[in-house]
């Protein structure tokens, strides 16, 4: 699917082998991929810089600067990830930059996976984020056994006192080493003394990855001694050997493509009109409103048709949420792997943890939800939450320290809406139609007053 | 009262108490049948009782025990326990009692307080006797030069004992005046019966509404031999512990499912990171659909001890 990679990438922050950190602060100083144009300063004892403003001012007036990109940053629809992609090095870059929108379609949040790939042929120094993580990874995994070879140690240690005592006294009481002797049929010893000689190889040798198995369909089993080079150099000792010398030659394509959310997508496309999408098989472009009933319908499986829509999509309720938070200046990421909706940071992933986990709820508040029986038992099975759900999630938040966030998103009755309109390219005020919405928050807390008493 | 070993079984059928017809919550009040239960069918129930003077209390809680509606339908199944409606059978026992009947339950209750009231009192004067002896074996002379000056009509109580203490023959008569003195205690009574009748086995009785689900799980697990407490505090349905929770940590975070119920990948996530995050597997179960599969389900069924449960573990990677 990607093809238009960009034959030297430019990344000016990473091209030097060992550039110093980039400065954050300034890389991410723009909350969203726009340039805004604010007057000079006014400094009173400088008449100049009056003149300075008034200059600003009347020339922005004649002709105001477009806060705009030049061209719109090109993506298109991707319907079976159900997901927006862009395949351009510089909006790629762009749109994480300023605003940390979607994520490396081959990387955990921000796409890296050209300065990973440069780094394992040794062409590159600085880690990126993953390596950090896989190293935290590799650390905890190193600590947690070593903590059970100690243990393990202290255990022989406290048997061969046993043992000892047990000589030195020469009764035959039954230990529990004895039975357990006994239910293995083997002795203790040789265990031992086998795990004591893996313990003593390992600081000697560099820690090798095992030989990868693969196990093929019909049950034989293939050892690849090279892959476990691969590996090898994969994690994070470059060696210069025949093997990877030889693509170094080559410029490096980049594989990876910015993956965005429906709602990123929308708000990027509708919220902010900077991003174009087009559609992956005709390459034509799709119009805001034919994009949001195609959101609107992609969210649902089985796809449903734009005449059985409803006024509480999934992707409507979660573009409210996220252009409600977005308008509130909150960097608003995707938030699966903590259970939650969506994620709230305060200036973006690369600053600091995320602060809130939102979960979106319909509320089926007005009376029409209420008008019927059949209507008042569907919306109550869809806005029905156990108890036992609400205290999971809230406990997986309270492990990452983050605060749950509920927010309640009014549905209002269909009748309030704008009508549908069969022609696909038919204007459709889509700013009438989210006005219709209405969102509440509310914050959660475990709450232990033993804990909280002062 | 009998050896709270749990050694002892209550009689059986034993009532369970739900509170009344609307209100679905089992209670418990004898301690006997309660340690029973825990030592021998793995029941563990929660106890829910504070000290009156003290109801903000949330540690270390006392009888009565609730049990989960899953527990209680067990035991009914079973054949262990029937139910009783508490505030019906209370009301109608209290109506079909005649008044000398209330008098003699009242009689009970306030014989037993100055059984109560001189139990305490006899510890308090045996108390008082041994700290004189000490303070005599100390100084002998102080102390009976003191009680010999001491006409003070205030130390009324004092100076039977010192007396006693010093002129043994006058024992008898400082016993009567103290069997005269008590004020009873106000008993109340842990169990419901006695005082009042047990009410009767019913001869087809009545079963704890429970979600099928859940209690399906429940009694699949209970079947292996788990011990099951609610695990609403842990964001499950059940905690599954091995053992006894005095000695054992739980072992999964149970969640009960229908066969063919959607469930939402982000409570799949959530229930991982739940479990792995304290060492725990996060277990989900339900009864397998019979009828789509046909005989080969059947006869895992049959290997399955007939329950028809199959549950599954979650865990999360990478943390």
């Amino acid at each position: 699917m990607t093809t238009t990679e960009a034959a030297e990438p430019s990344l000016p922050i990473k091209e030097l082998p060992r550039s110093p950190r980039p400065n954050l602060g300034k890389l991410h100083a723009k909350p969203f991929p726009l340039t805004t144009y604010p007057l000079p300063p006014l400094i009173p004892h400088n008449p100049f810089s009056i003149l300075h403003i008034a200059f600003t001012y009347i020339y922005q007036f004649i002709a105001p600067p477009s806060s705009h990109p030049k061209a719109p940053y090109q993506a298109y629809f991707s319907p079976e990830t159900r997901s927006v992609h862009v395949t351009d090095e510089s909006a790629i870059r762009a749109l994480w930059e300023s605003g940390f929108f979607g994520k490396g379609s081959l990387s955990r949040s921000e796409p890296s996976w050209l300065d990973r790939e440069k780094r394992r042929r040794g062409l590159l120094a600085n880690e990126t984020s993953e390596e950090v993580t896989r190293q935290r990874r590799e650390n905890r995994k190193k600590f947690k056994k070593d903590r059970a070879r100690k243990e393990r140690e202290a255990i022989e240690e406290k048997l061969k006192e046993e043992k000892r005592s047990k000589q030195s006294s020469g009764t035959a009481t039954p230990t529990a080493r004895a039975r357990y002797e006994g239910v293995n049929g083997g002795p203790v010893e040789s265990l031992a003394e086998s795990i004591e000689s893996l313990i003593v190889q390992e600081p000697a040798d560099p820690p090798t990855p095992p030989p990868i198995v693969i196990t093929q369909p019909n049950g034989a089993v293939e050892y690849h001694p090279s892959t476990a080079a691969l590996s090898q150099a994969h994690n994070g000792a470059p060696e210069p050997t025949q093997q990877n010398m030889e693509p170094e030659a080559a410029p490096i394509k980049n594989q990876e493509h910015l993956q965005l959310t429906p709602s990123e997508a929308f708000f990027l496309a509708y919220g902010l009109g900077i991003l174009e999408i087009r559609d992956p098989s005709t390459s034509r472009l799709i119009s805001t409103p034919s994009l949001f009933n195609l959101f609107r319908q992609h969210s649902y499986f089985p796809l449903r048709q734009v005449s059985t829509l409803e006024p509480d999509d999934p992707f409507l309720l979660h573009y409210i949420t996220y252009h409600h938070f977005r308008s509130l200046g909150w960097v608003v990421r995707p938030g699966i792997k903590f259970a939650v909706d969506w994620l709230l940071y305060l200036r973006g992933p690369v600053f600091s943890h995320a602060e809130f986990a939102v979960i979106v709820l319909p509320a089926y508040g007005h009376q029409y939800w209420r008008g019927s029986e059949a209507l008042r038992r569907e919306t109550e099975k869809r806005s029905r939450k156990t108890w036992w759900w609400l205290h999971c999630v809230n406990r997986v938040q309270s492990q990452v320290r983050k605060s749950l966030v509920l927010v309640y998103v009014e549905i209002p009755p269909p009748s309030a809406l704008p009508p549908y309109s069969s022609r696909d390219d038919a204007p459709m005020d889509i700013g009438l139609f989210l006005k219709a919405y209405e969102v509440r928050e509310l914050t959660l807390k475990r709450w232990i007053p033993n804990r909280e008493r002062d | 009262m009998p050896a709270l070993n749990g050694h002892t079984a209550p009689d059986l059928p034993f009532p369970v108490f739900q509170a009344s017809a609307k209100v679905e919550r089992y209670l418990l009040y004898d301690i006997n049948t309660i340690t029973w239960l825990r030592k021998n069918h793995n029941i563990l129930g929660v106890l829910i009782g504070t000290l009156p003077q003290i109801p903000q209390q949330n540690v270390f809680l006392g009888l009565p025990l609730e049990l989960q509606p899953e527990e209680a339908r067990l035991l009914v199944e079973k054949g262990l326990a029937y139910t009783v409606n508490d505030l019906d059978w209370h009301t109608k026992d209290m109506a079909s009692k005649t008044t000398t009947q209330i008098e003699s339950i009242r009689a009970d209750l306030h014989r037993d307080g100055i059984e109560v009231a001189r139990e305490l009192q006899k510890s308090k004067q045996k108390q008082t006797r041994e700290a004189l002896k000490r303070l005599c074996s100390n100084s002998f002379s102080t102390v009976s030069g003191d009680s010999a000056a001491g006409p003070d009509p205030q130390a009324q109580d004092d100076a039977s004992e010192e007396t006693l203490f010093a002129d043994p023959p006058t024992q008898e008569s400082t016993q009567a005046q103290s069997r005269l003195d008590p004020k009873p205690w106000t008993i109340t009574p842990t169990t419901s019966y006695p005082p009042l009748s047990a009410p009767p086995v019913p001869s087809s009785p009545a079963l704890p509404k429970v979600n099928p689900s859940s209690y399906a799980l429940f009694a699949h697990l209970h079947e292996k031999d788990y011990f099951i407490s609610p695990g609403i505090r842990f964001g499950c349905q059940f905690s599954v512990y091995p053992g006894d929770p005095l000695r054992f940590h739980s072992h999964f975070l149970a969640m009960s499912a229908e066969w063919d119920e959607e469930i939402d990948l982000l409570n799949l996530v959530g229930g991982g990171r739940l479990g792995t995050g304290v060492k725990k597997g996060w277990l989900i179960g339900g009864v397998e659909d019979k009828e789509e599969d046909g005989r080969d389900a059947r006869d895992k069924v049959e290997a399955d001890g007939g329950t028809g449960v199959r549950t599954f573990c979650i865990e999360w990677g990478g943390m």
